[in-house]
Formats: structure tokens, sequence, C-alpha cells
């Protein structure tokens, strides 16, 4: 064993390390003070102040050496509080005072300083300088809703430009002039408000004083309490560590442990809390009387649920009640849900918001490998050498996946392949953009496999072994038409050519998908071509390859995990399959129905019908997010009872006729499962407000109302059921949780899995099912009068509906939704920057203001549905994912115009 | 020092450079429009505040140089000399007080009052024939280039075929053979650490990388040194020499010039020298033949003396802010883009063609055991005779003094040698000294570069002290604390003795200088306590009147 001495004392040292990580790992992480050294970032050197003396025998001639970026070497003797060292620490640290405000009484950091700390720890008792030039008269910036910044405070260490560079991969911060001035800039010398800030706070995590902060108190010591939870944001599932005082929420850090997010999340995740207890929070049961809400109390509304749903059961059955969960919730809500409808009501109607969005995802996945979720983990980034990006815009949906992605693109020895019609910001970065026409992904897929075989890039052995129907696949894949697929897809044939060879020629090569995929009419037909392309080249089974979707809703996984699915129940087993039948009604005491439920598009069509009476909706704001949003409303007014659990008065809770007041993910406990199959503890951080109720709990209320014996919502009690009944929660508990959760399948023992599929494939071996390009219905009918596609998008700020960011201050930063349009179409329709565009499709008008912009081709225009006064629903249409009914959000036909702003608010007409 | 940025700058390799485009951008008022540097970014992908933190680093990019139409040297030679006075009162009658900016050593250190204006440098007695209105030619200045023995970097130029041969006859060598053969000449960088070429040149061929990277470092910024300026000027072809041979023993096939902006005219020469070999064939793909690619681009500096430290030269190129970085990894491994570099200084490389042409050990044999070859000392306007100087190593500093240099034409009582960090030597000192790097440094001091600034005898060595300080607090990049902060606070603890009722603390003092010498990241804060030492030992009863008792 290697060893070096720490004031003649030996230690053992690891390859590679540094002084400082030695003299840590032996001496404890305080011994040696810092100042800009900090867990994420690498070694920089400019505080000094970890200075060591080092010598090559025991009490030699020593060097003085930073002990961050100096390599420790066999045989060296450290000395790191020798009398020169301690002396030359207090030295530096006094030349730091110099520059700095000596008001630590009244400093929002005092106490949480690491200045502070380290002036404490090497003994500072005077400043003997004569007063000389200093930059205590810098301007703090206040312009930002959450960021701020107080540059007197600063002490150039470097670590906020370090952060918006190393881990958000955003340049925005950097120092301007040189020596004694100096100074940290943000842009040109920008405010935070004005520059390309993203706000993701990371530079305020890693500013050692109050130089950036934020507006809440992150940086004060105020914190009674730190609880550590899981976002509610997105499926990456960021840990954070929430501080609170007498149960209000204070501020949000992210944890270095974390294997999530090391340290890092997002404006959404860090930020954008105040939502929890914002003013028009639902803060009591109300049922809907002569077209008006009235509040109740929960006996009553609970009663008049009761007696309706079971008087509909009687009535017309059992299926013409259905229930929408959500992603949004904890498994164990999820799972009673679903346990809710099946077991209590007994039907199998039962979806989520899985089906407008990753629904392709699971089914395509179970066709070809087996198993419907990610077959790796965002950590094999490490380990790869090209990505695949399709149909995602991590850097604003995922931001810390996206943020990792970025870092990845940015390194001249990766590829990066991203298909996207819109050049995104991965895309700019990336070594190859495929800027495909919305509705082409099979085309450009299929000729990427194309090349790849006639390229001989294919993996045989891989084929040979592990997969079936290759022989087949090739003989259709070797008879597409070229001509006609570069022409559909609008891109040439030889760009499509360097990809799959990049590709293909990866010694590691990881695909990431998102909704881009997903939500056309060939959605799951893609999912199963990206799952064939790793079959073909072998990415699949080990380190730094697979297939890994990017979940959009935070549980989205876990919701469908649960048996949010009307066609399989918990742990995804099939509920037609009489022995998974007779398993549920063993375990659930009552007869379970074996025939499939509606799919979310099939209740609205059935309640059109006049066939469904009764639906309960969790969290989730279908008039909003759902196509084709007049269809949506009018199915609800077509439905006698609609049962809206909600935070807010969403657009579906206006045409509700009972609200429920649920609770955020800051009020209950439980557990959401991210896209890396991590289920991650959830943990309570302040009781609900006043008058709401944990969704678990209403759950389990009714289910009692209802006759079906179920105990108070407990989330490890919760957990200990559904580790009996879903397969690959088999070892999962909540104490076994820990900080960093564990990735299903997780067995008895508690022994967890990072990779699928590394020997076999649940199916045994891999498919290859061949499917050829088709234009989707929405342009066979609608292209010729309507010649423009509308390709639907999502904003880093905002999530979904906005119900809950556009009640924080991120609606400051982004106020609302935008159409993205290229400077060529926008010239040809008299479009200026900021004019109103009426886009109007089949199914109706909306305006939205322009935005020009090359991120979107000629013919292309692309725009969020987060802001209830554009309704961009109102003209998506009807069109589905052939196999799993996920909506065709990414192609519609429009026309556009310029407009004056008639159609702005056309769902208030 | 960001990973990220060296990477997207490298991206569009070095034609396409990004720094390159910021210097040209600057031309026209002096500094790049924020609109120019905002196109930049979103050219090189990079945030707009990396271009402009970059821009405003520099003397000649920063807003404050928008509209700067002369320049007036500040260098320690023409403060010396103090000439310059007279040069400032004679532009401000011409110019308006915004348009005169300074710059920190034009290398005229021989005949001072030196400006710039317009790309081009004058000095000497130009300033008192010129006419402002009228549009100024060139002025080419006059030195002595003499030699104490065999000239060999100061050797006549034939021709560009004759020269040249020894790289052709190399190319049909093994380049691991030519490799041996430098390292045995054991000759070391010029530039002022000193360290062995030949090892520094196998570091970078031990890495494996397709693209590799050779620089040579033409950023003379050491106030009183102007030897480099000599050779870029007088003799590029052994510069560029060294270069193709440095490539052809590591693998690599991409030269870059790093020139100072200062020195405008080497530019121009230099670019005509790489134009010339282009023409006869030497640079491009398979030279003569050969399976050996390499070719030249000269990137102009703008202005920071601190980008003559290897690191931040690199961070230079790459458009980044030239702060220092921290090793490992050494440029040898990881340089320019990431790539393995070699940075070696114009004096050093202009060895090599001597070496090859008559065999490592004849180097070796020249000048004494650990010192090698010769050297270039460079007298500045105190001496009868100034000008650059070739010696063997070894040689008496008296010899150079007296018998080279004339003697002093007025009376002086020290000279700094080896630039702004180099030692100060009183005239006491003289004979224990002999140029080689041992003899400086056991003596306390450090030969660098070998410029030697003469100090006169009725210039206060406080005023001496408070320069230095004054010079390494406007060229420290800021990077690490000891040297933003603590050159600041020497430079105002010597000014507030010098104007006020004020006595330094000698403790004080003394933590001052050993905070800056142990704590600094690089040699520029680390090494500007060895000449106030010097100053505080040798002239400790002129300074007493101005430390506490």
């Amino acid at each position: 064993m290697k060893e070096a001495y720490i004031n003649n004392q030996p230690y053992p040292i690891k390859e590679g390390e540094t002084m400082l990580s030695f003299i840590k790992r032996h001496k404890g992480d305080k011994y040696v003070p810092t100042l800009c050294d900090t867990p994420n970032l690498d070694p920089f050197g400019s505080c000094r102040v970890c200075s060591v003396d080092v010598a090559l025998e025991e009490d030699g001639i020593a060097k003085t050496m930073a002990s961050c970026h100096s390599p420790i070497a066999e045989g060296q003797y450290i000395y790191p509080d020798s009398t020169e060292i301690k002396d030359l620490r207090k030295n530096i640290i006094e030349l730091v005072l110099t520059d700095h405000p000596l008001d630590c009484l009244t400093c929002e950091v005092n106490g949480n300083c690491e200045l502070q700390d380290v002036a404490a720890q090497v003994g500072i008792r005077e400043v003997r300088y004569p007063e000389g030039d200093n930059h205590l008269e810098r301007e703090k910036d206040l312009s930002h809703p959450y960021m701020t910044s107080d540059m007197s405070k600063c002490i150039n260490c470097y670590r906020c430009v370090r952060a918006c560079d190393e881990v958000q991969g955003e340049f925005v911060l950097s120092m301007s002039g040189r020596g004694f001035d100096s100074k940290i800039i943000k842009g040109i010398d920008q405010s935070f408000m004005e520059s390309d800030c993203v706000s993701c706070g990371a530079c305020s995590q890693a500013c050692p004083t109050s130089a950036i902060s934020d507006v809440f108190q992150s940086k004060a010591i105020e914190a009674t309490e730190t609880i550590r939870t899981i976002c509610t944001y997105c499926g990456v599932g960021c840990n954070l560590d929430i501080s609170t005082n007498n149960g209000e929420i204070l501020s949000i850090q992210a944890p270095y442990d974390a294997e999530v997010n090391q340290g890092h999340t997002c404006l959404k995740g860090r930020y954008a809390f105040k939502f929890y207890d914002h003013p028009e929070r639902l803060n009591s049961p109300m049922i809907k009387r002569d077209g008006v809400f009235e509040k109740v109390s929960w006996d009553e509304v609970y009663d008049y649920i009761a007696g309706k749903l079971k008087g509909y059961k009687e009535e017309y059955g059992a299926d013409s009640i259905a229930g929408i969960s959500s992603s949004r919730c904890t498994n164990e809500e999820n799972y009673l849900m679903q346990k809710f409808m099946r077991a209590a009501v007994g039907t199998n109607n039962i979806d989520g918001c899985a089906r407008v969005c990753h629904s392709p995802t699971a089914l395509g996945m179970q066709r070809t490998f087996g198993t419907g979720a990610a077959t790796n983990s965002i950590d094999d980034l490490k380990d790869t050498s090209c990505i695949l990006v399709i149909g995602a815009n991590p850097t604003d949906a995922h931001p810390v996946t996206g943020a990792k992605l970025k870092q990845f693109a940015m390194k001249t020895g990766n590829v990066s392949i991203v298909l996207d019609p819109r050049r995104t910001e991965i895309a700019r970065y990336a070594t190859h953009h495929i800027a495909l026409r919305p509705g082409t992904n099979v085309a450009v897929l299929n000729m990427m496999m194309y090349y790849i075989i006639k390229e001989g890039l294919a993996d045989d052995n891989f084929i040979d072994n592990r997969t079936e129907g290759f022989e087949d696949y090739k003989k259709e894949l070797f008879n597409i038409d070229l001509n006609k697929l570069e022409k559909i897809s609008g891109v040439n044939r030889e760009e499509i050519r360097q990809a799959a060879i990049a590709y293909a020629s990866a010694p590691n090569a990881m695909s990431f998908h998102g909704l881009g995929v997903t939500e056309h009419s060939q959605g799951t037909f893609t999912v199963m071509q990206i799952a064939d392309l790793a079959l073909m080249t072998g990415n699949i089974g080990r380190r730094g390859v697979g297939v890994n979707p990017l979940r959009g809703q935070n549980n989205v996984q876990g919701s469908a995990d649960m048996g949010v699915q009307p066609h399989q129940g918990a742990g995804y087993l099939d509920i037609t399959n009489p022995e998974v039948n007779a398993r549920y009604n063993t375990f659930y005491g009552v007869d379970v129905p074996s025939h499939i439920g509606y799919k979310i598009p099939e209740m609205f069509d059935a309640a059109l019908e006049g066939k469904l009476k009764a639906i309960w909706i969790i969290g989730e704001d279908v008039v909003q997010t759902d196509p084709n949003t007049q269809k949506v409303i009018k199915a609800l007014n077509n439905t006698d009872l609609v049962i809206v659990q909600e935070l807010f008065m969403t657009e579906t809770a206006l045409q509700a006729d009972v609200i429920l007041p649920g609770a955020s993910f800051l009020e209950k406990s439980g557990t959401f499962t991210n896209g890396e199959r991590r289920v991650q503890a959830v943990r309570q951080v302040v009781e609900p407000i006043e008058g709401a109720k944990v969704d678990g709990q209403i759950l389990v209320d009714i289910m009692n109302r209802m006759g079906y014996a179920q105990p108070d919502y407990e989330a490890a009690t919760m957990l200990d059921e559904i580790n009996q009944i879903v397969p690959f929660f088999a070892g999962i508990t909540w104490d076994r949780l820990g900080n960093n959760g564990l990735q299903w399948p997780v067995a008895l023992d508690g022994t967890d899995t990072q990779i699928l599929h590394q020997t076999e494939f649940k199916i045994g071996k891999g498919q290859f099912i061949f499917n050829n390009w088709r234009e989707t219905e929405e342009l066979v009918s609608h292209a010729k009068d309507y010649p423009y596609i509308l390709t639907t998008n999502r904003e880093l700020e905002h999530y979904n509906c906005g119900a809950m960011t556009r009640r924080t201050g991120n609606v400051e930063i982004l106020k609302d939704d935008y159409l993205m349009i290229n400077p060529e179409d926008a010239t040809k329709h008299f479009i200026s920057e900021g004019d109103y565009v009426c886009l109007e499709s089949p199914r109706g008008k909306v305006d939205v203001k322009a935005k020009i912009t090359n991120q979107v081709k000629s013919g292309v225009v692309s725009t969020t549905f987060h802001f209830p006064e554009i309704m961009i629903n109102n003209i998506t249409g009807d069109v589905h994912d052939s196999e799993a009914m996920c909506p065709e959000y990414k192609v519609v036909a429009v026309k556009i115009r310029k407009s004056k702003g008639k159609f702005k608010q056309l769902a208030e007409v | 020092m960001s990973k990220n940025l060296s990477e997207l700058s490298g991206r569009k390799g070095i034609e396409d450079n990004l720094f390159d485009k910021m210097g040209k951008l600057a031309q026209a008022t002096g500094t790049p429009s924020n609109e120019a540097l905002d196109q930049l970014a979103k050219e090189f992908l990079v945030g707009t505040a990396n271009t402009y933190g970059t821009a405003s680093f520099y003397d000649f990019l920063k807003p404050e140089n928008k509209g700067k139409k002369v320049y007036v040297c500040n260098g320690t030679a023409c403060l010396c000399a103090g000439t310059q006075d007279a040069v400032l009162a004679t532009l401000k009658s011409n110019f308006k007080e915004e348009e005169i900016g300074h710059m920190t050593c034009l290398g005229r250190c021989h005949e001072n009052s030196a400006f710039h204006m317009d790309g081009k440098n004058y000095s000497g007695s130009t300033l008192k024939n010129i006419d402002f209105n009228a549009k100024l030619s060139e002025i080419k200045d006059k030195y002595l280039v003499e030699t104490n023995g065999k000239p060999i970097l100061t050797k006549t130029f034939t021709s560009i075929k004759t020269y040249y041969k020894p790289f052709l006859d190399a190319l049909k060598r093994d380049s691991g053979d030519v490799l041996e053969e430098i390292k045995s000449s054991n000759v070391r960088g010029r530039g002022g650490a000193g360290f062995p070429m030949g090892l520094k040149w196998q570091f970078c061929r031990n890495e494996e990388s397709g693209t590799k990277f050779i620089i040579c470092n033409a950023d003379e910024g050491d106030p009183g040194a102007y030897s480099d300026r000599y050779l870029l000027e007088e003799r590029p072809h052994s510069v560029l020499f060294g270069m193709l041979i440095a490539g052809y023993t590591t693998h690599a096939s991409h030269g870059i010039v790093y020139i100072r902006a200062e020195y405008p005219e080497s530019v121009v020469i230099v670019q005509n020298a790489i134009d010339d070999i282009r023409a006869a064939g030497l640079v491009g793909k398979s030279i003569d033949g050969s399976s050996f690619n390499f070719d030249f681009k000269i990137i102009q500096a703008q202005g920071s003396y601190i980008c003559g430290e290897e690191t931040a030269l690199i961070n230079s190129i790459e458009g980044q802010r030239p702060e220092v970085r921290v090793r490992p990894p050494f440029p040898a491994q990881k340089g320019l883009f990431n790539k393995p570099t070699i940075v070696n200084n114009v004096e050093t490389l202009a060895s090599v063609h001597y070496i090859l042409e008559h065999g490592g050990q004849h180097w070796k044999s020249i000048g004494t055991d650990k010192s090698s070859g010769t050297k270039l000392v460079s007298l500045d306007s105190f001496f009868n005779k100034p000008g650059i100087y070739e010696v063997e190593m070894g040689t008496p500093l008296r010899l150079v003094i007296n018998e080279l240099g004339g003697g002093f034409k007025s009376p002086i009582k020290a000279m700094q040698i080896g630039g702004p960090l180099g030692g100060v030597v009183p005239i006491s000192k003289i004979d224990d000294l002999r140029i080689d790097f041992e003899s400086f440094s056991s003596n306390g001091f450090l030969l660098g570069h070998a410029g030697i600034v003469c100090i006169p005898k009725d210039f206060p060595i406080i005023k001496y002290i408070e320069h230095l300080f004054d010079f390494a607090s406007y060229e420290s990049c800021g990077k690490c604390f000891p040297c933003r902060l603590g050159t600041k606070r020497g430079q105002e603890l010597a000014t507030k003795a010098i104007n006020e009722d004020y006595k330094i603390e000698r403790r004080l003092f003394t933590d001052l200088l050993a905070t800056l010498e142990k704590g600094s990241l690089c040699a520029h804060g680390g090494g500007i306590p060895l000449p106030i030492r010097n100053c505080m030992h040798y002239f400790g009863s002129e300074l007493d009147s101005y430390f506490e008792v």
C-alpha cells in the first residue's frame, strides 16, 4: 500500500487524488481551510488558503503548495499546519479582508459564511494594512425575482463562474477587467434579469459569501430543520434539502451527495415552491350547485360522492365510472387510486397522464425488450462515447439531465446526435443535428438503420445471440424508398448516413428520447425503432448504453408501475390474464374485472356518447393540456359527476361538480420513481394547508365510505402492501430507501438494478419488428388547406399547465406562451416580433405572440401550453398514436396570419 | 481555465480563432462593440460574459481603449531614463488627453523616448523630428548587435535553401533520434524558468493525440528585454526553424507564433518569413515528400504582460481570459484546446538550428556545465554601447558591462537584470556574477531574460519598489488572492510612505512578501518579492526612513 505522511504520520494514499482530498480523508473535511474549493467543481487554485508545506523527507526542506490542485505522491511529507503555513493563511485572509465589508453582524449570511468560518479558523484578529482602494461601494443587483447579487461581498473565488460553466454549462457569469479591479459579471456586465441567466441557482449555492444569493433565506441560519425530499417538477427526480422554520419553508438547496443531481437543480426545483401556500390554494371541498361552487365539509362531500358513485354503479354498472390519476402524486397514492377504481368501484377505467406523454414508450419498449422503462441510468453518461437525443429538449424540460447532456456535447471527443425539428439548445452543441420535418421520425430512423446495415456496422454477434426477427427486418429495411423518405423528412440523406455511422461506430452509445418521439401517430413505432437501433448495434445491457426515455412528470414512471393503466394492474400485470386476475382477486379480497378499461381519450368519447356518468380526476388539467380543448370540455359537461382533486382552480376544476382540495408534494410522504427507475423517498416538509388533505388520505376515506376497508394513508405501510403485489418492488421498504433510493427491480434482499437486460430480456430475445413510415392522417386530410405544421413544446420556466409555476416568481421570468416562427415565414405574412399571429386549425383558432427565430425551420411553428390565456389545445387534434392512443401534439396542420389578438382568449368566449 | 471553453474554442480549429477575431473587431475603434461580442459568443457557442470578460482584460481590447490613438511607453528602462515626461508633453500638444494610452515596454530600451502610433513604434530622436499631421512612415530603430565569441544566434542569415537544409536532413532521420540530439545539447529554456527543452519535447511526444501544438512564446513583456524582438525581426527563420523541428519530433502539425501587440513590426516580418518558406515548400502537407505536415499561424496579442506565462498564453489563444491555469495538467499533456502543447520562448527555439547543424554535443560544449550555449543580453541606454550582445554562458558580467557595453554613460547604483521579476543587482555585486543560471541564483538573483535595466544613482529605491509593485499589480491576472490583493497593497504601502507621513510596518511588509512568494499561483506574484528583497537588502539604509524602526 502506498503511503504519504501528514505531520510525519503515515497514511494510505489513493491513486490520482489531490493532497487536499488525502488530508480530508484522514483528518476530516474541515482540517484544511479552503475558500475556492467546492465539492462539485474542478480544483481551481485561486484562494491559496489550502496551501501546505511539502517535503521529500521527514522535516526536510519544505515547499509550499496549494493542496487542492497538487496530486499527492508516495513518500511525501505533508505539513498542513506548520507555523509558516498558519501565518500564510492568516496573511491571505487579512488581504481578503482589506477589500471586504466588515459588517458580519448585519450580513445576511452571518453564521453561515465560509469566509467568516475560515477567518475564525485561521485566527485573524486585525487588518494591519492602512485603508486603501476597495470595492465596497458596488451596487446590489435586485433585478431578478430570485437571484440577487452584492458584489461588495465578493472575494473573487470564481466558484459562481465555475458552477455556471462546469455544472450548468450556461456561461452567464465570467470575470471582467483584470487584477485588483477584476469583478464578476453577468453577460455583458448586465443584471441577472437582463442576462441569459437560466436561474438554476448553482452560483448562489456555490458562493461562499453573500455575493450571489437569492431572495429566499437560503444562506441564513434561521432554519430550524432541513428535510430531504424529491422534486415534483420532472422525471429527473432531483433531491432537495428543504429548510424550514416553525413549519414555514425558507429555502431549498441541492444536496451534494445526491446521486441524481449532485448538488445541482433548476429554477423550478430550487425556487418555484411558493405556490404551496399561495392564497389561491383550494382550501375546502366544494360542490357545484346551480353553477356555483359551495364550500362543504369533508363529511358532506364524502357522503355526496359515495352516494352518487354507488348509484351510478348500481344503475349503469361500474364501467360508467372512470378515474384519471396523477403523475404528480406519490406511488402510494397512485396505487391507491387504481386500487380504489379496480377494487372499490370495480372497473379498469383507470388511466393517467402517461397516456398523453410516454404511453408509447412503455408499450414500444415492452414490445421490443419486454420492459417499458429506461434501461440504464443518467450516471452512465460518464461511460458513454455517443448520445442520441431524439425529440427531446432536455435543457428546458429536464434541466439537470439537460445540463449533463450539454456538458457531454460540449466536449469535442464526444459524439452527440440530435434528431429534432427545432434547433434546441442541445442541438446547437451537437455534432449532428438532423432537423427533420415533424412527423418523420420513422422515416429518418429507418434510413439510419438502413445505412448502419449497408455500412456493415451492425453488431452481428449481438443480433445472433440476443435478438429475433432480424433477417425479415433487414429485408423490409432494404426496400425503403430513400428518395421519398429523404424528400419528406427534409434532410439530406448524407447527413443521416453520417449520423448513423457515428452512432453505430461509437464504442458505447446511449439514446434519450422525449415527447417528440411519442406524441405522434407513429409514436410507439418510433420507440420500437429506437430500441431496435440499440439492438442492432449491441448497445444494450452494459454501462454507457441503452434506451433512456426522459420521463416527463415527476412520477409518470411510478404511476404506470403502480397500475394506472386500463390494461395492466399494479406491476404491469395483464388484467385479462386469468392467473393474474385470480391473484388480484385474492389480494384485494374482491372480484376485480378482467376486461380492459377506457384510455383517457376513450373516456371522453364514452362521455360524449353518454356512457360515462362519473369521472374522478386527480391533479391533471385535462382541459388545458389534453388535445382539442372544446371536445374535452363538452365531454366533461356531458358527464354527470366530475370530481376534481386539485391544488388550484384549474381550467378542469372550473368544469367540475365536486372539488377536493389535495396536498402538494411538500405536504406529504411517499415515493416518486424517476426516469431511471429510481424509487426515492418523498418526505413531508410541512403540514397540508388548512382545509386541504393528503391525496392518499382522501382516497382512503372514500374507499372506507364505499365500504372497502383501507387503513389510513402512511407511506411505509402502503409500501409494505405494494411490495407484496408488484414483483419488481419486492425488496422496497421505506427504511431501505435511504437518501438515494433504489432502482427497480429490487430483489427481496434489497439489491437494486442499475442496468436492465444484461444477460437476457424479460421476453427472452429482443424483437425486431419493422414498421414503415406513414404520413399522419392530420396532414393527409388537412395539409392542403393548412400548410404549416404546429409542433408544441415546453419552456424551462413552466411546468405543464403551469398551475404551480404560474403561481411563483417564474411567471415574472416568462409571462406568456409565444409562437416561434422562422424569419422567412414571418416576412411572408408581414409578421413582426411581438405581433399576434392567428393560428387556425380544423378545430379552431388561437392568437399567439410571435417570436421570430431560426430555431424553427420555414414551414414549422412551435409554441407551448403553459398559459390558459392562449389554450393552444383549442387547435390540437384527435389524431393519436395508432398503438397507445397518445395524442399527436407534435403535428398540427395550421394556417397562419397576422392578427389583432381577437382569438387570444377563445376559452373565455 | 474552463475545459468547456477550451473545447468550444477548439472546435473551430486554429484558423478560425476567437481571440484573433476579437483583435480584428477592435481595430476600428480600439474595442469590439458589445453587439460584435454578442455575435462572436453565439458563433462560438460561449457566453457573452466570456467574450466581454476576455475583451475587458486586455489593454488594447478593453472598453477604456476606445478612441486611443497613441501610446506612451511606460516600461522600466524608459522610466529610469526619465524620457517619458517629454514624450507625453509632446503628444499632449498633438492629441487629446483621452486619445493617449500607454504600453508597457516597446522594446526600445536602447534609446528610450518610445511611443506607439498607428501600429508602429517610434523611439529615440524621432519625437523631435516628427510631423504628426503627415502620414508617418516606418522608422527602423538601430542598435548594436555584437558577440564575444562565435556568432550562433546572431549569425548572418544566408538563404532559405542553405538555412533549412538541416531541417530537410532531419526529416530523413527518425524523429526520435532528432529529439535525442536536442536533448544531448542540454539546452535550457530562455524564457526564465530554465527548464530543459528536450525534456519538455519528450513529454509532449509521449502523449497520444492526433492534434498537438507548438507555440512560440513571442510575448516578450519583460521591460528591458528586446532580444526576442531582435530575433523575430532580424532572424525570423531561426524561430520558424525551431518550431518545425519541435513539430517533427513531437508529432505536432500546428505552429503558433504568439507575438505581443507592442511589436507590430515583428508580426509583419515573421509573416513574410512564413510566406517565404511556404513558397519554398517548407510548410504545408507532406513537407519535402515526407509524412510530416506543419503549418504556421500568427496570433497577435492584445496587451497583457501575464500572457507571457505559458498557461495564460494558452488561455489567451483560446479567447479565454488569460488567467493562469493550475498544473497538473501540464501543457505538454493538456494545453491549447486541451491538446498536448509545447510552449517555447523565441530564443530557446532559435538555438535549435545550431544544434541540428553542429550536433547537441557541440552546443553543450559552449558555456558552462549546467548552462550550455550562448545567451542574448539586452543593454539599455545607460550603457555607452546599448544593444544586443550574444555571449557564451559563463561570461563575467563585468566583461559584458565594460568591454561589450562600453561602461555606463552616467552614474548608476544598481541594475535590474532579467525583467521585473529579476533581481536588483547593486553595482557592488557585479564582479560576483557571470551570465549563467547558477551564478545568478546562487547570489540571490535571477538570470531570466538577461535584459539589463540600469537604475540611476539619483533614482530613489523606494520609487523603484513602488514601480515594481505598480507594474505587478497592473499586470496581475487577478486569479489568485495573494497576487491580486498583495501587489496592490504593496504598491499602496510604498506610495503612502513616499507621499505621506506614513512609515511601513516592517513585519507587515515581510509578511506581505512571504505571502506573495509562497502563496501565489504563478511566478508573477511569486517572483515580485525577489527584486524587492534585493532592494531591502542592498539599499536598506536608503529605505530606513520609510519604515518603522
